[in-house]
């Protein structure tokens, strides 16, 4: 019974100095709180922000295309709506593809390349030749063609084929992990202790490389929005007048933001929220690589 | 010294750019007009292709319309009459009354780049070759266009074509003076002696028939990919040379009116989309540019643009929102007229097409200018649809729709959804859609717009009967049968082969729209639009006005289509350089600006 509680107890202190040392990192930097915040506030707007809309949104043909003002502090759009409304809006679809992008290139290039880097042999060998193959399709010109076929007509269809496309990096970075883990002591002292490989894997080599896939997962979310913003900003994929991409394409093509200073705001929008993504990405990442690793804190 | 070097490298930058923007602007040549270069953009062509043969037939080809490529006459696309024609390689022509036959007198002092004089034979060859590439009055399976059933070469600058009067067309002549006119010399060897015969023999039915058929077919392949050595043109122009980024032209001095072709040179600029148009013309680089969709402030800043011109006038083509009416529940008339008194036109066309479309007045089938020439003031007798939600209302009521909740649903209770399609590139007709998406919706009728991934997928998939409503382009004018066949030809079942009418049950040959084959009319009675139609395709313009008001008033009333805008010709020009531009609302405008050139109506500016 004593030892239980002491158990416990050394948990819950252990998580304390988790979370007081997450702290210390997060106030080192300022600009990581920044992230943190933008991080939280881009998860918000994906989950309500669509609610504090209409589900069609006010507009004034009067209006259309219209420079910064009070009103619209980014100006409207080619159908006289507010940009800001649309970026919000299309946050969801935006957002929802690239975290499926993520957890499919996370779990598919984790699976893989631990079972490819622990079994290693004949396994390895048939896993990595097809990923090496994989890696060498461009993915670009590959969902070009696709999307003359496939519609991507829902987040999760898109995020799918994304995700599936873009496993390869992630499953040669884990593989490398793992051969080097598996060699490391506490690896030798459960295999002597006759753990089953399901332990070993899941419970030795896994925590020790969560970190790093988390790491990897944040950036394949931004992987994930250039890659479909790319596609609707071509005008591949159906239209949606909301989707950052298409923004971007009207802004372009259809509104002269390049040409005309009017429909800048409309270019704007759509990238601000690009660039405030990846830049939240960046600042967490960067904060989660000092915590998970003492011989980056600087104390 | 670092911002030394800066300017220095800026300098350097400069002239390297003024070194490769090539061309002399003030090397004249020639004998008269004052010299120059003329700058511009192939408005039909996006993407110069650099390996792209001096071949008027090729699609990638550089043989640019009335510069160094040439028609027997230039087309003025008349507001009622399509056989007016402004002098290409034709000086004179002459058309039989019964439209049975066309006399073309050559230019007299007409020669090809290389010397030789343009003659008879040259165009007997050109005919020969259109014919083997299927075009207009040389089609090998003859549709509406007519027939040319002999060319004969009366004398060296004279040749007579003959109409097949079993299959006879009004725009007969048309057909012929629309065409390429090539060098013998450079081309002939593309023809078999024996491909007259071929042809004729084409014409007829059976195996012999066939083969001959596909020999031609076979030829007009060899037609579309030839590469002449060197460009040889009768036009005020040869092609000098080709890159990626441009490509010159520079002045004929055989073109029979060399002395009037005032620019030296011709240059026209690559580019792949409508951003970078903008840009040349608010730069002032562009002498000329064709139609070109802008929005409402780049158009004011192209206004702005030193020597910026903007010439307007009119454009026979409209555009309507199409319904396949063989889908629930577009085959309710009252369905499409709610829709047309719900649809805010005026809206949709500031929102889409600001500068390039006027919104259209009423559906009636034909662009509004030339409806006031057809029918007169019939034209105030078709319902307007102006927008009025209570009458959509009420007409969606009399269709059976059902409101629930603030949204309409089908008879039956089942949600109703207006799926319109549009192709991926048309970015005014996705801007119409998603205003009319809007409009729609505001008024409880849910509507979504699906993009398609081209052109010429959308058109197969139309035609296959796979959309609901999608755009369609109408008013095709100016030839009567032109315009109403985009309502009632092939696309609403009605085909017209060698003359002969056919109608093709909703979803079999072609039909997605769908409609009856039969419909009632106010003060006509029942009516076959298809076989009316037809009927324009030889009727004189007096026999086809009655015709066109009954099509019309078919039009308005049963709505096929529901005619959104007329199109506007904008053509941009500079006046820093050259004068001489034509006048606004000009039947010129219709033309390339080559031909505005050739005429000699552009002067270099002093």
């Amino acid at each position: 019974m004593t030892a239980i509680l002491e158990t416990s107890s050394t948990t819950a202190t252990m998580r304390r100095n988790f979370w007081s040392g997450v702290w210390r990192v997060m106030k080192r930097k300022p600009s990581r709180m920044v992230g943190a915040v933008l991080m939280l506030g881009f998860v918000f707007m994906g989950l309500f922000g669509p609610m504090f809309y209409p589900e069609q949104l006010d507009r004034d043909p009067n209006a259309i295309t219209r420079p910064p003002s009070w009103e619209h502090w980014l100006g409207t759009d080619d159908q006289g709506r507010d940009v800001i409304a649309l970026v919000v809006t299309g946050s969801q679809y935006v957002l929802l593809a690239a975290l499926v992008t993520a957890v499919i290139t996370v779990v598919l290039g984790t699976g893989i390349g631990l079972f490819s880097g622990f079994k290693r042999g004949r396994w390895d060998n048939v896993l990595m030749r097809f990923t090496d193959m994989k890696l060498t399709i461009p993915g670009l010109p590959l969902l070009l063609v696709l999307s003359t076929v496939w519609k991507f007509s829902s987040a999760v269809q898109m995020g799918l084929v994304l995700g599936l496309l873009g496993w390869g990096g992630v499953a040669r970075a884990v593989r490398s992990q793992t051969l080097s883990l598996r060699e490391r002591g506490f690896i030798e002292a459960a295999r002597g202790l006759g753990l089953s490989t399901t332990h070993i894997v899941g419970k030795e080599l896994l925590p020790s490389m969560a970190p790093y896939i988390a790491m990897n997962m944040l950036i394949a979310v931004t992987g994930g929005v250039y890659s479909q913003v790319g596609l609707f900003f071509l005008g591949v994929l159906p239209y949606e007048s909301n989707n950052w991409g298409q923004m971007l394409n009207t802004a372009v093509f259809r509104s002269g933001a390049l040409t005309v200073p009017s429909a800048l705001g409309f270019l704007i929008g759509p990238l601000l929220a690009i660039l405030l993504l990846t830049l939240a990405i960046v600042l967490v990442v960067d904060a989660m690589d000092e915590i998970f690793n003492p011989r980056l804190r600087e104390e | 010294m670092k911002r030394l070097a800066a300017v220095v490298a800026l300098l350097g930058l400069a002239t390297a750019t003024a070194a490769c923007s090539g061309g002399s602007t003030n090397n004249s040549s020639g004998s008269g007009g004052g010299g120059g270069l003329f700058t511009t953009i192939d408005v039909n062509r996006p993407g110069i292709d650099a390996s792209g043969p001096a071949n008027p037939w090729a699609p990638k080809g550089n043989s640019f319309q009335g510069y160094n490529a040439m028609k027997l006459g230039w087309v003025k696309n008349h507001l009622t009459d399509p056989n007016q024609f402004y002098p290409g390689i034709a000086a004179s022509w002459d058309i039989a009354p019964d439209n049975s036959s066309i006399t073309i007198h050559l230019q007299p002092n007409g020669k090809w780049s290389d010397g030789k004089p343009v003659t008879a034979d040259d165009v007997k060859l050109s005919l020969g070759l259109a014919a083997t590439t299927g075009s207009t009055a040389f089609a090998t399976t003859p549709g509406a266009a007519g027939v040319a059933s002999e060319v004969e070469v009366v004398d060296p600058k004279t040749v007579k074509v003959t109409q097949d009067m079993g299959n006879p067309s009004s725009k007969f002549a048309r057909g012929i003076m629309d065409s390429w006119v090539v060098p013998a010399h450079v081309w002939g060897s593309l023809l078999p002696a024996d491909f007259w015969d071929k042809l004729e023999a084409s014409r007829g039915t059976g195996a012999d028939a066939d083969k001959a058929r596909e020999d031609i077919l076979a030829i007009g392949q060899k037609v579309l990919a030839f590469a002449p050595p060197k460009d040889v043109s009768a036009g005020p122009y040869t092609l000098e040379r080709v890159n990626p980024g441009e490509a010159l032209l520079v002045k004929n001095k055989n073109f029979y009116n060399a002395s009037n072709v005032a620019p030296a040179q011709v240059k026209f600029l690559n580019y792949s989309g409508n951003e970078q148009i903008w840009n040349y013309l608010t730069a002032g680089k562009l002498d000329h540019a064709g139609f070109t969709a802008a929005p409402t402030d780049v158009m004011n800043r192209i206004k702005n643009a030193p020597g910026s011109n903007i010439i307007k006038g009119f454009s026979p083509v409209a555009v309507g929102l199409a319904f396949n009416q063989s889908k629930k529940p577009y085959d309710n008339v009252h369905v499409r007229r709610g829709l047309a008194y719900l649809i805010d036109r005026e809206q949709v066309t500031k929102v889409a097409s600001p500068e390039g479309g006027t919104a259209a007045v009423t559906t009636s089938g034909i662009h509004q200018k030339p409806a006031q020439e057809w029918l007169g003031s019939e034209v105030s007798t078709l319902e307007p649809y102006k927008h009025d939600v209570a009458k959509a209302e009420a007409e969606f009521k009399e269709a059976g729709l059902q409101k629930k909740n603030g949204k309409w649903t089908l008879a039956d209770g089942s949600p109703w959804k207006v799926s319109m399609h549009v192709p991926s590139g048309f970015s005014d007709w996705i801007s119409a859609q998603e205003n009319i998406k809007s409009q729609l919706i505001e008024n409880g009728v849910d509507a979504e717009v699906i993009t398609v991934a081209d052109y010429p997928i959308y058109l197969e998939e139309i035609a296959a009967g796979k959309y609901d409503v999608g755009f369609w382009l109408i008013a095709l004018g100016p030839a009567p049968y032109d315009i109403f066949q985009r309502l009632y030809g092939a696309s609403n079942g009605w085909t017209n082969v060698a003359g002969k009418v056919a109608h093709s049950a909703p979803g079999k040959g072609g039909n997605w729209m769908g409609g009856a084959e039969e419909v009632d009319v106010e003060g006509a009675g029942k009516i076959n639009p298809g076989e009316l139609t037809a009927k324009l395709n030889a009727a004189t313009p007096e026999e086809a006005k009655p015709i066109m008001l009954e099509l019309a008033k078919a039009a308005n009333q049963n709505l096929p289509v529901i005619q959104l805008w007329d199109y506007v010709n904008t053509q941009f020009t500079n006046t820093s350089r050259f004068t001489g531009w034509p006048e606004q609302d000009s039947d010129l405008l219709r033309l390339p600006a080559g031909v505005w050139i050739q005429l000699g109506l552009i002067k270099a500016k002093q």
